[in-house]
């Protein structure tokens, strides 16, 4: 680990151990707290481990679990499911978000305090998001189903978190609530910094509105459309409080996410070997994207 | 561009400012008046909203037994302790990459970010595993530990666009008069980053605060945040919506609080320092 290190313009040369002085620390500490869990986790995956039955390993089995989990299907229907919100949510997100923002940019008198106000619901911990949705998702008098009544929308007779057909969308427009805010916020900040002789020049030249949009303002913020939403992607991917207090994954399987499988491998069902082998998929599915997101959209950053 | 919408184009632009504010903030205040409503009324539909308020629920929850007092101690135990534990890690390494030009520095900044974006349950179950192994699950500290996981790669994102902004050639010159590079940190560097420390570490106190999957699996009965606390609200005989509701809106106000001071860098924050509000 060694490199010439020196202060930018001027600056007299420090020996090069210096940064790296200050930096190895953070990387010694994440380092252990991340890769010796999963490393744990690669061995466990090889064998089979209940832990209600056994406080260690109680054989190897090989690639038992990897099987157990993919030709099961609980790895394809779980990835499915995480998929489909995470496309879906980040989507419906960056579009309402994205309107709101065109909105604020408007400069209203009160628009200060709105746009204030109207980061509440992403400043609020997903797992109490899930309390308030399951209260407003209840079907004896929650105000969601009362509202959908009154506009004559039939609903499952289940309740909409107990139906396998909606228990997902119910998940996920809890979480377009509480993250479309986000969106609305850094999309009217990127907005705001675009130089207003630019969009006065177009509008000189007659561009329509949708043009505007399409070819000026969002080019011009391409850099932070891309941050929220690869931001925004992943954190939908890693989906769990919501799931957790919300469905609890069910009804049936129907609203299994990867996150929440893990938890319910490992820590309902204490199948540790299953939900190490899981936990080993989608650490590879997860750094695959990661890996694409950066190569493709991260490339200016830093 | 106000003067260009005309008067019904500016009532349609407060009409939707209403409907933003009724769709966005109105499921907040319903819950809020969940918690002070009488027992009988947590489902009386039409909605009703003006009632006379009982504060049973806040006074069982906070007041007598105040079962969850101790776990919003708890929280806040959680969260303080994970900021504290992440500064001299973060802000030595954050100095460094904002100052010196280091290979790989890049790499560097992706790696902490892809730590950011990683399934929190993945580590977390093993982990729970090792920390039982070493007799620390349940403590404040097993939780402490594995937010810097978040706390870290965070702060040192937010920390280094402040430091970028304070200009180099205060410490410059100071080092040409001889300081020593101990004495530079501590008497000109520190005190110019003082602004940016305080929101990051702000922020990273709602980061922990909101982070319910390691308490989760980590915390015991006497070290429960206050999440996991109104979690148990579920697991009793006919769910006492009245209780989760004070327990949870306690949860709620500290994050809001310290949005609504730091208006200004909330976009930063958001985007661990990578957006400028």
């Amino acid at each position: 680990m060694s490199s010439t290190s020196t202060l930018p313009r001027r600056g007299r040369r420090l020996p090069s151990y210096v940064p790296w002085l200050l930096i190895t620390p953070s990387i010694i500490l994440l380092v252990a707290l991340i890769a010796f869990p999963l490393l744990f986790a690669l061995k466990n995956s090889f064998y089979f481990w209940n832990l209600q039955m056994s406080p260690t390993p109680m054989g190897f089995i090989g690639w038992g679990n990897y099987e157990m989990a993919l030709s099961g299907g609980l790895f394809a229907g779980a990835l499915y499911n995480t998929l489909l919100i995470t496309v879906v949510g980040t989507a419906i997100e960056f579009v309402l978000g994205l309107a709101i923002a065109l909105l604020l940019v408007r400069q209203l008198p009160g628009m200060s305090v709105t746009r204030a106000l109207l980061i509440m619901p992403t400043t609020i911990a997903p797992i109490v998001v899930g309390f308030l949705f399951r209260y407003m998702y209840d079907p004896g008098g929650g105000l969601i189903p009362w509202l959908l009544a009154s506009l004559g929308i039939p609903l499952p007779a289940a309740g909409l978190l107990g139906s396998s057909t909606t228990a997902l969308w119910a998940i996920l427009f809890a979480d377009v609530w509480q993250w479309t805010p986000f969106f609305a916020i850094v999309l009217y900040a990127g907005l705001l910094s675009i130089p207003s002789d630019i969009i006065e020049a177009a509008r000189i030249d007659r561009t329509s509105p949708w043009a505007m949009l399409m070819r000026i303002k969002i080019p011009l913020i391409k850099k932070t459309v891309m941050i929220v939403i690869m931001l925004r992607f992943m954190q939908l991917f890693n989906t769990f409080d919501l799931v957790l207090v919300l469905t609890k994954g069910g009804p049936g399987a129907s609203t299994r996410t990867l996150g929440y499988s893990l938890y319910q491998y490992g820590l309902v069902d204490f199948n540790i070997g299953l939900a190490s082998a899981m936990t080993w998929l989608m650490v590879i599915v997860v750094n695959a994207i990661i890996a694409l997101l950066v190569f493709f959209a991260f490339k200016e950053l830093d | 561009m106000a003067t260009q919408n005309g008067r019904l184009g500016t009532a349609a632009l407060y009409a939707s400012m209403l409907l933003l504010l009724f769709v966005f903030i109105g499921p907040i205040i319903w819950f809020v008046l969940l918690s002070i409503r009488p027992a009988d009324m947590f489902f009386t539909m039409p909605p009703v909203l003006v009632f006379t308020p009982s504060w049973d629920s806040i006074n069982y929850a906070f007041g007598d037994p105040g079962n969850n007092l101790p776990q919003l101690l708890n929280s806040f135990i959680v969260a303080a302790g994970a900021v504290l534990l992440n500064l001299p890690f973060s802000l030595p390494a954050a100095y460094a990459l904002s100052r010196f030009r280091i290979k790989g520095r890049k790499h560097l900044m992706m790696w902490y970010l892809g730590l950011l974006m990683a399934p929190p349950v993945a580590f977390l179950i093993p982990y729970a595993i090792l920390a039982s192994a070493a007799g620390i699950k349940g403590s404040y500290l097993s939780m402490i530990l594995i937010l810097q996981t978040l706390t870290i790669p965070f702060s040192i994102w937010l920390l280094r666009s402040f430091i970028d902004e304070v200009p180099v050639e205060i410490e410059e010159a100071a080092r040409v008069d001889g300081a020593s590079t101990a004495t530079i940190l501590m008497r000109i560097v520190l005190p110019l980053i003082l602004p940016g420390l305080i929101v990051t570490s702000m922020f990273a106190f709602v980061f922990s605060w909101n982070n319910a999957a390691f308490p989760l699996v980590l915390s015991n009965r006497a070290t429960a945040t206050l999440p996991i606390g109104t979690l148990r609200y579920f697991g009793t005989a006919g769910v006492t919506w009245g209780f989760i509701a004070a327990a949870a809106v306690a949860a709620m106000i500290p994050p809001m609080l310290i949005f609504l001071a730091l208006d200004r860098y909330v976009v930063r924050g958001l985007t661990f320092g990578s957006v400028k509000g």
